[in-house]
Order: C-alpha cells, then structure tokens, then sequence
C-alpha cells in the first residue's frame, strides 16, 4: 500500500500548492464571480492550474472548494449547489493528480460570525462544514485541509465536520503579528489555537496567509514549542499592493520569498506550501530545496 | 452628582463592553440635567479612546472591539433625542454612506467600520457588500452624505475602489465628498494612488480619521 501523506510528512519535508484563486483569476475569473462555480463551468482551467502545481514539484494540490461551504456560497447566490460543486472540485483535482501525489480538500471560513457577534451557532456552522467535507471526501481526496480560520470557534465547528468523514484533518489558522505575540482576529493565541486543534483530532496543525515567509519563521518557532503534531507553513508571498499598470503584485519576490523557506524547514515545519502571491514558479523553487522532492525524481 | 465619577463610569462600560451599563448611565447623566453632547465628548469618547489603544497595543481583538462599538450604540441611542433637542448632531458628526465595493462581498471589516463610526456620532447609511460603484454616489447624493467610504477585501476588488473615484470625478461630483478606503490589500500609499481622500488601517483609526477630516474641513483646509 502506498504511503498517506501524513507518512510522507514524517519521512521528508512535504510540498503543498500556492495560490489558486489568482491563477484562475489569471486565467480570466472576473471580479465578483464565484471561484466554485468554475469547477463546472470552466472546469479544463481548474484542472490547468492543479497540473501545473503538480509539474512545479507540489506532492499534493488543495480542491477549488475554498469558499464552497453553503453559507459562503449564499453570497452568491449557490447554497444549493454546494455539495455538486464540491464533489466537482475534488474530482477535477484528483484525476489531474499524477501517482504518488495527493489531493487536499480545501474548506475555508464561512465568511460569517458565530454569535454573540455573528447570527450563526455552532450547530449550524458545523453542518455547513460536515455537508462540504462529505462532498469532498465522496470526490476522493486524501484529506481535508480547513484553511485561513481566523476563529479558533469556528475551526473547530469545521473540525468537527470534516471529522465525521474518516479523513485525516488538517487545520492552518491565520495569526497577526502583535506587539505581545501572535493572535487571530478573534484573538486566539497560538498555543490555545494548536492545544484545542490537537485535542479535538487534528491530524496536523499550522498558519496559513497573512505573514510573509521572513515573519513566518518566527511563527513556526513558536508553534513549534506547543504542538508535536506535523506543523504546517503556508505563507504569504508579502502583501499585496498596486502596481503603476493596475495590476496587483506582492511586496515579496520570489528570490525573497524562497530564502527564508529553509528557516522554515530547520524551524520545524513539516508541511509547506504558497499562500496569495505565489505561484507555480515559487513551489518549483520550493521543490528545488526539499531533498527527495517530486523534483528530484 | 460628581461628573467626574459618572464620566469614568461611563468610559469603563465603553471599555468592558458593556452595552446595558453604558445605557444606563446616558439615563442618569439626561435625568440630571447634563448636556448630551457634553456627556458624548467626556464620558464615552475618552472610553472610545482607550479601546482604540487597547486595539493598537494588542490587548483586545475583533469580539472586545465589537462590544464596545454596541455599548456605545447603546449610550447613543439613550442619548441622540436629546442631541437633536438641543439643536444639533453629535458635536464630530457627519453623515456617511458605506459598502463593500463592487464585486466584493466580504463585509465584516465594512460592518465593523460602520458600528464604530455609528458609536461615533456619524450618522451612517450602510449599503451592505458588492454595492455597484454608481449606488455609493446616488446614496450620498440622496442623502447628503459627507463621506463615501468603501472596503475592498481583495486585490483584485481594491481596482474599483479607484474607479469609484474616478466615476465622481465623471460627474462632476469629487469635491463634494470626502472618499476613504479600507480593506486589508489597502494601504495609505493605494488611497493617494485611487485618489482617496483618506486611509484607515481599522475601525478604531477609521473613527479618528473621519473626525480630523470634519474638523479640518471645517476649518476650511481640505485635504
């Protein structure tokens, strides 16, 4: 039998994708319109996107499901289609996905608040998230990556449903840099976060968006001390500003961006991968530094 | 009564969020005869203030902020008929429009933005998420609003946040508002370059950067 990814991870460093809604944005999504929904009307450049990450050297791809749980969809209008464009999404990565790689279902935030300061419950949330991860997983992907949460609360409602598949669950929670450590908007801090992850089952824990890969290095050293878990490391390619021409690009170039990424292999990150910003181009570069890499062989 | 014990209770319920003693004592500072307005600048503002620091410091975070903004809603609401009793808005006040612009439909950055000025003494007309760029002006011209605000999350939505700017410019309508733009891809080097009026990296700055503009605009000296 071939190995998990969680076995990957313990044997070398393994390679996750970067970022995907630019790249279909590059690809012609327009503003305003629902990523998900290209998983059934422009599905060949879904795919497109998945092959290329697989060709850089990722060992596995993340589904176009971020935003597919049904309360996200309802801003556009989609709720009823979440679970068709979810099992579209991981079907689209899964037959892109070359032997020997492996295909994350992705799950972020819902976009809403829990109560007292949202309108939802937990209840709700959770079923939203159960519903998009039994889709995902009816699609065949490995496992389920719940990604951005900037709430501890509503991770855990998206824990709890991803778990009632029998997937491996892995969580990346969003932190800012604040003068006394690192915090999510809600104001979780890092070892809360990872101890109440670990606790309620994840399968291995990490921080997505937000830092840059320099400032990540820093946040990986303090996840390290309060997790055993496989730590997860995705980071922004910087921030995004506007160019003269209009176009959005991020502070950090790619030679930047890479030179800080074996800070975060030393530093104990298991799992890494790109965030916004960056591209095919970085996880080729990515690949090029992890030993026994899809690129090596 | 000592004012000074009553203003230092009412920054406290600013600062504990807590919505119901906040109201409480705009009742008792109205029973006793105080100005409204003169309540607003000593009592509530000061705890405005304070969470503002709080924010900055890295001591509260989104939940902490949005109580406050509530309770001071709540000490707002006791305390509005009589501003406009006596004659007048709230002393910092100016009427405002805020969305989330077009294409955009990420709205908690927006909604907190709204609440916070609203505590402020804004009077604010909220038009929800992925609000077309020509709806922002037709509000503010329907209302007579003083500022247009608009939030992208995204880079790719943060463009229409410079075509808004430019659409007032096409009729003839930019000098009349005072734009700002927020969002987490903004920044105050994007607002120049959109031709904003003004940037606000949170709520708490969105609040005392509206306030200058009023105050500044009142003394004549716009942007």
């Amino acid at each position: 039998m071939s190995p998990t990814l969680l076995d990957l991870a313990r044997q070398r460093t393994v390679l996750l994708d970067g970022g995907l809604g630019t790249e279909l944005m590059a690809r012609g999504l327009s503003l305003g319109e629902c990523p998900e929904a290209w998983n059934v009307l422009r599905p060949g450049d879904v795919a497109a996107v998945h092959r290329a990450y697989f060709q850089a050297g990722a060992d596995a791809v993340s589904t176009n499901s971020f935003g597919g749980s049904r309360i996200k969809l309802a801003g556009h209008g989609l709720e009823a289609r979440a679970a068709e464009l979810n099992l579209a999404a991981a079907r689209l990565a899964r037959e892109t996905a070359p032997p020997g790689t492996y295909v994350a279902g992705s799950m972020g935030p819902t976009g809403k608040f829990l109560k007292p300061q949202g309108a939802f419950t937990e209840a709700e949330f959770e079923s939203a998230f159960a519903a998009q991860a039994a889709a995902l997983a009816e699609g065949g992907v490995d496992v389920l990556i719940i990604e951005t949460q900037y709430d501890l609360r509503e991770a855990l409602c998206a824990l709890r449903g991803a778990r009632l598949t029998s997937l491996p669950v892995f969580v990346t929670m969003t932190f800012n840099a604040v003068p006394r450590g690192h915090f999510t908007l809600m104001g979780d801090s890092v070892a809360r976060c990872l101890k109440e992850l670990e606790k309620a089952g994840a399968s291995a824990v990490g921080a997505n968006c937000s830092l840059d890969s320099e400032r990540m290095v820093g946040l990986v050293a303090a996840m390290r001390r309060e997790t055993s878990l496989p730590l997860i490391a995705q980071a922004n390619a910087g921030q995004p500003v506007v160019g003269e021409d209009g176009r959005v690009v991020y502070t950090q170039s790619l030679e930047d961006y890479i030179r800080f990424v074996p800070g975060l292999i030393q530093g104990g990150a298991a799992i890494v991968g790109g965030c916004c910003g960056t591209s095919p181009a970085f996880i080729k570069a990515m690949a090029e530094l992890i030993p026994g890499s899809r690129s090596e062989t | 009564m000592n004012n000074g014990g009553l203003y230092a209770g009412m920054s406290k319920a600013i600062v504990d969020g807590d919505g119901v003693r906040a109201g409480r004592l705009a009742g008792e500072a109205l029973g006793a005869g105080l100005d409204p307005s003169e309540v607003i600048e000593m009592g509530y503002v000061p705890g405005l203030r304070r969470v503002g620091e709080l924010w900055e410091a890295g001591e509260y975070f989104l939940p902490e902020l949005i109580a406050s903004a509530e309770a001071m809603k709540a000490a707002m609401a006791v305390l509005e008929p009589g501003l406009r009793h006596s004659g007048g808005r709230a002393a910092t006040g100016g009427k405002v429009v805020i969305g989330t612009i077009e294409g955009d439909i990420h709205d908690i950055g927006k909604n907190l933005v709204a609440a916070m000025l609203q505590a402020g003494g804004f009077e604010v007309f909220d038009l929800g998420a992925d609000v077309k760029l020509g709806s922002f002006i037709d509000k503010a011209e329907a209302v007579g609003a003083d500022f247009i605000c608009a939030s992208a999350l995204l880079t790719t939505t943060m463009a229409n946040q410079k075509r808004l700017v430019a659409l007032l410019r096409e009729r003839k309508l930019r000098d009349k508002y005072m734009v700002i733009v927020g969002g987490a891809p903004a920044s105050r080097k994007w607002a120049e370059e959109a031709g904003a009026d003004g940037y606000a990296e949170n709520a708490v700055a969105a609040v005392k950067l509206a306030k200058d503009m009023v105050s500044r605009r009142a003394l004549g000296e716009r942007r």
